[in-house]
């Protein structure tokens, strides 16, 4: 590989460090299985409210009924987003967009960079947005997504989520056509620690754990018990806590999903009940902690 | 006359969406149209222009003030405006009010007829073009709409456009408009293309807009399709009469994805060409917009169009990143395809067992059993061979397992055409194979039917089924909600059966129903089966009226029950034909049978007693029993113009009766006779029309 070509974790350190420039906080994942970068609170919850807000994470998300026992080169049950959240949308965040990609060796003069209608809707978030996918010479490399509503509730100021599909960058940018060809890092004799060294046994394994093993009854009662938590988080006041239930809900209900063991009606059940909770911590957060921000500002002033 | 200068008003936003794009710029003419003549601005022509960033609009020479009026308006006479004293009356006051000016300012004068009058003139001052253009301007960006899409907003700012608006360039001349809209205030420059002229651009005169675009890479979407154009014919030249495939739809967006198009051409590998094409080309158009390249000779190449927005030089970058998504899209799209081949298409109809149809209707398996039984039912009312009744159960039994199969999971549009193309793999009967691709047909009004029986056959067991099974659970659409796509099902069916005469409409309802109730479903047969038939008759007379046929006649066939498609619409043809020969004759007709059915009493039946009759009852007797051997034959041959003209001949009689024949009379005996013939007269009519409706205005 070309020596000036970042490896995997060059580039996260690159869109790390270039927009930390820009005023957003640097965080970490967030601590428990998420479908998407979204799910983590500091783009949800964070969302709401009058605050202004810029942070920036990569996410491992699991999606379990995407797995593939390792066996397709562009797809797996859990893989890395880079989220960016600028709350207001700043009038020049394509621009900043559009550096970014220069930042990881992607210059948009040298390429076809076209911003793509896709607008977003989360049902189990109850949230919605305008926006595009971006294609970097045809291909979909970033969801970028004006928020309308997140929770059911309209947002105001807006901010724009700006989300990295990493693998498929960085497949790119390296030029190989499997994932698990991509070089992660190098040991210190610069042999190359690939994607699959690091990840390969991971989906192989996680793939059965989805499909063949994951315990059905017990996710079941998981999902019961974590909604009765989420519930009783809500009646003594912690939003955070209770939303972090939902997540783990979410999570029970996509290994369910994987498992097969969801009819299409059960579906649309078990959604409502995610994005029942999940609307009740949006509003329980907005009341109990992001308006309560709002009011303080207001005393100082 | 004030002095002229080009206006501007360019919104300039972040990308938008093409189809809101495409209707915003058609209003954008039409609100400033009708704007600037509220204005009063004398003006020249108008045209708007559209790339993905930016929307605007230019007129011509527009007046830089409007013209000073003198309005001269005539008030009531003089000797009304004024009374006695030399004061107003209510009358002048209320002129002067109505025109703006104090009751003391009003003129007197006589008028060319020699009264006099009292006159309101007025001096509307010269307006600057200015505060007018502003307030146009503003007004404009608020009210563009965003149908069957919304708006948004951004940043702290709670007005809306469909994506966040950043720059506004609004001339006259070489002066800003001052506009305002959420965050941004006009200015006089616009952007060029955000690769190869970045920034700012001064734009020193409207006039000079489309040359400043230009010169930063940024050309009008007239311009683009152009450019497409002529390379996509330059391609096809140096390929000896090759055709690119440039779907309207398509073109459209891809004009609308760039401001300075160049048409490149990659290439996707040999291998590929092995996947159906089908899914090549609906993974090359609607995914990536790609046009696809054909041969002279008809046959798909290798070879695709993309149209690139980037710059000059980076021809060789963009081709190859293109070249590698669809590497990766046709690789999936192979992989599954082989992997899907590897399984027989029997095997995916079992697994059906755990696919929803619907939850109340079971699985979709149960589906394919009813289906089996119900196509086999189409193709015996239709007359078919042995063979063809086979072909018809047997592609019924495949139709669904192609949804289980991984290529329609991933290419969902692909539904039945995968299908076909594994029956095909699998041997299967080319009619069997054909029947199976086919089977959604008709998926929209207009849409071509399957082309053959076997088809047919599979088709309306797949429609007709589901629309039986909704109502039998009692979900039938409402005004506003049709979840299965009920009505679109059923004029599916109507549109196959009309070529169908044969088939059965009401004995299919009563195969489809009797399945379900085999496989355990609970419902009033006789109840649902009932309103299925309503439903049809429903659709088959808007469908009716659609083609032209009046609505009394509509009722009139719809009054005795038929349903049969063919049937319905050529006895309606028919006895539209009939009256429109001779309207007075069914008009009369029509009189006389109301009258016969609003004196006939059921309960006496039709058995009348030749011996206690007059002379116009007996011939009328005559008549009805010729009648009744006529309208029979004709029916039973499917003359409908036969039967009507058989029933036209009752008009005679029935009307001498009715003059010479007192039906009410004293003899009861005599009474109930004449009313039993009466009866007997009506049921002739029962099979063919409800021939009262004629006369119902």
């Amino acid at each position: 590989m070309n020596a000036d070509v970042l490896t995997f974790q060059d580039m996260i350190l690159a869109l790390e460090r270039y927009w930390a420039a820009q005023g957003c906080t640097v965080m970490q994942p967030y601590d428990s299985e998420v479908g998407a970068g979204t799910f983590h609170t500091a783009t949800t919850l964070r969302s709401l409210g009058p605050a202004a807000w810029r942070t920036c994470y990569p996410q491992p998300c699991r999606r379990p009924a995407d797995g593939r026992y390792g066996e397709n080169p562009n797809r797996m049950q859990h893989y890395y987003q880079f989220q960016v959240i600028l709350k207001p949308c700043p009038p020049d965040s394509q621009d900043l967009y559009l550096g970014s990609l220069a930042a990881i060796g992607l210059d948009p003069a040298k390429h076809d960079v076209r911003f793509v209608e896709d607008d977003w809707e989360s049902p189990t978030l109850g949230a919605w947005g305008l926006g595009w996918e971006v294609w970097l010479d045809g291909m979909e490399v970033t969801q970028y997504t004006y928020f309308q509503q997140v929770g059911g509730i309209e947002v105001d100021p807006v901010p724009v989520e700006i989300t990295y599909g990493l693998e498929r960058i960085a497949m790119y940018i390296q030029g190989v056509d499997s994932v698990y060809d991509l070089i992660w890092s190098y040991l210190p004799d610069g042999t190359p620690m690939t994607y699959g060294d690091v990840f390969l046994e991971n989906e192989r394994e996680f793939s059965a754990y989805n499909f063949e093993v994951a315990d059905v009854e017990m996710m079941r009662a998981k999902f019961d018990d974590y909604e009765a938590e989420c519930h009783r988080c809500l009646d003594a006041k912690l939003p955070l806590p209770a939303y972090d239930c939902v997540m783990k809900c979410s999570h029970a209900f996509n290994l369910l999903d994987s498992r097969g063991a969801i009819s299409a009606t059960e579906r649309a059940n078990y959604i409502l009940r995610v994005r029942t909770v999940a609307k009740a911590c949006c509003e329980a957060y907005l009341e109990l902690v992001a308006a309560r921000s709002e009011s303080k500002e207001g005393e100082v002033a | 006359m004030a002095e002229t200068r080009d206006f501007l008003l360019e919104i300039g936003t972040e990308e938008m969406p093409s189809a809101p794009l495409m209707n915003a710029q058609k209003q954008l003419g039409t609100i400033i149209e009708r704007g600037m003549a509220e204005t009063g601005l004398a003006h020249g022509a108008i045209r708007t222009l559209s790339t993905p960033r930016r929307l605007a609009v230019i007129v011509e020479a527009c007046a830089t003030a409007t013209d000073e009026v003198h309005d001269v308006k005539r008030g009531p006479a003089a000797q009304i405006a004024f009374d006695a004293d030399g004061a107003p009356t209510k009358a002048a006051l209320g002129f002067a009010r109505k025109c703006g000016v104090d009751a003391a300012a009003l003129v007197r004068r006589v008028d060319t007829d020699g009264r006099e009058y009292v006159f309101a003139e007025k001096t509307i001052p010269s307006a600057p073009a200015l505060p007018l253009l502003s307030a146009l301007s503003e007004r404009t960006i608020a009210s563009l709409e965003w149908p069957n899409y919304r708006s948004q907003r951004w940043g702290s700012e709670h007005a809306g456009f469909v994506r966040p608006i950043r720059w506004i360039c609004a001339l006259l001349g070489s002066e800003v408009v001052p506009v305002s809209y959420a965050d941004v205030t006009s200015g006089s420059t616009t952007r060029g293309h955000r690769v190869l002229a970045p920034g700012d651009h001064a734009v020193p005169e409207a006039s000079c807009y489309e040359r400043v675009l230009e010169d930063a890479f940024v050309l009008g979407e007239k311009r683009r399709a152009e450019v497409i154009r002529a390379g996509i014919a330059a391609i096809e030249q140096e390929r000896g009469g090759a055709h690119v495939d440039t779907p309207k739809r398509i073109f459209d967006e891809v004009v609308n994805l760039c401001e300075w198009p160049s048409v490149l051409v990659g290439t996707f590998d040999e291998q590929f060409l092995a996947v159906p094409h089908e899914i090549i080309c609906e993974s090359m158009l609607s995914n990536q917009r790609y046009f696809p390249v054909y041969a002279a000779d008809g046959s798909l190449t290798r070879e695709f169009v993309v149209v690139s927005n980037a710059a000059p030089g980076t021809e060789a970058t963009v081709v190859d990143g293109n070249e590698r998504v669809v590497r990766a899209r046709l690789y999936d799209a192979k992989f599954f395809y082989d992997e899907d081949l590897r399984v027989p298409l029997d095997e995916y109809v079992e697994r059906l067992s755990v696919v929803t149809f619907q939850e109340k209707l079971g699985t979709m398996r149960a589906k394919v059993s009813r289906m089996e039984t119900l196509a086999g039912a189409v193709a015996e009312l239709a007359g078919t061979d042995a063979e063809t009744h086979r072909e018809a159960v047997r592609a019924a039994h495949l139709a669904k397992g192609d949804l289980v199969s991984q290529a329609v999971v991933e290419f969902t549009n692909q539904q039945g055409v995968m299908g076909g193309y594994y029956a095909a793999a699998a041997g299967e009967p080319a009619a069997v194979c054909q029947a199976i691709r086919e089977h959604y047909r008709p998926r929209f009004a207009g849409d071509e039917l399957p082309e053959g029986i076997v088809g047919k056959a599979v088709a309306i067991a797949d429609k007709l089924d589901t629309i039986c099974g909704i109502f039998a659970i009692d979900e039938a659409p409402t005004g506003s909600s049709d979840p299965y796509a009920v009505r679109r099902a059923t004029i599916g069916v109507i549109s196959m059966l009309k070529e169908l005469p044969s088939v059965s409409l009401a004995a299919l309802i009563d195969t489809a129903l009797a399945s379900y109730a085999d496989q355990g479903l609970a419902f009033d047969s006789a109840d649902v089966a009932g309103k299925v038939r309503a439903f049809f008759a429903g659709r088959l007379a808007a469908i009716a009226k659609d083609e032209g046929i009046a609505a009394d006649i509509i009722d009139a066939i719809s009054a005795i029950g038929i349903i049969d498609p063919a049937e319905f619409l050529a006895r309606a043809r028919a006895l539209a034909d009939a009256r429109a020969n001779s309207p007075e004759l069914f008009e009369d007709l029509s009189t006389a049978y109301t009258r016969a059915a609003h004196l006939g009493d059921a309960s006496l039946g039709t058995d009348c007693d030749a011996s206690l009759m007059t002379e116009p009852e007996t011939a009328l007797l005559a008549a009805i029993e010729h009648g009744r051997g006529a309208v029979a034959d004709r029916l039973e041959a499917k003359d409908f113009a036969g039967a009507f003209t058989a029933l036209a001949e009752l008009r005679e009689p029935i009307d001498r009766f009715f003059v010479e024949v007192l039906v009410m009379d004293e003899d009861t005996r005599v009474k109930e006779n004449r009313l039993r013939l009466l009866n007997r007269f009506s049921g002739i009519f029962a099979d063919v029309a409800d021939i009262g409706c004629l006369s119902k205005k």
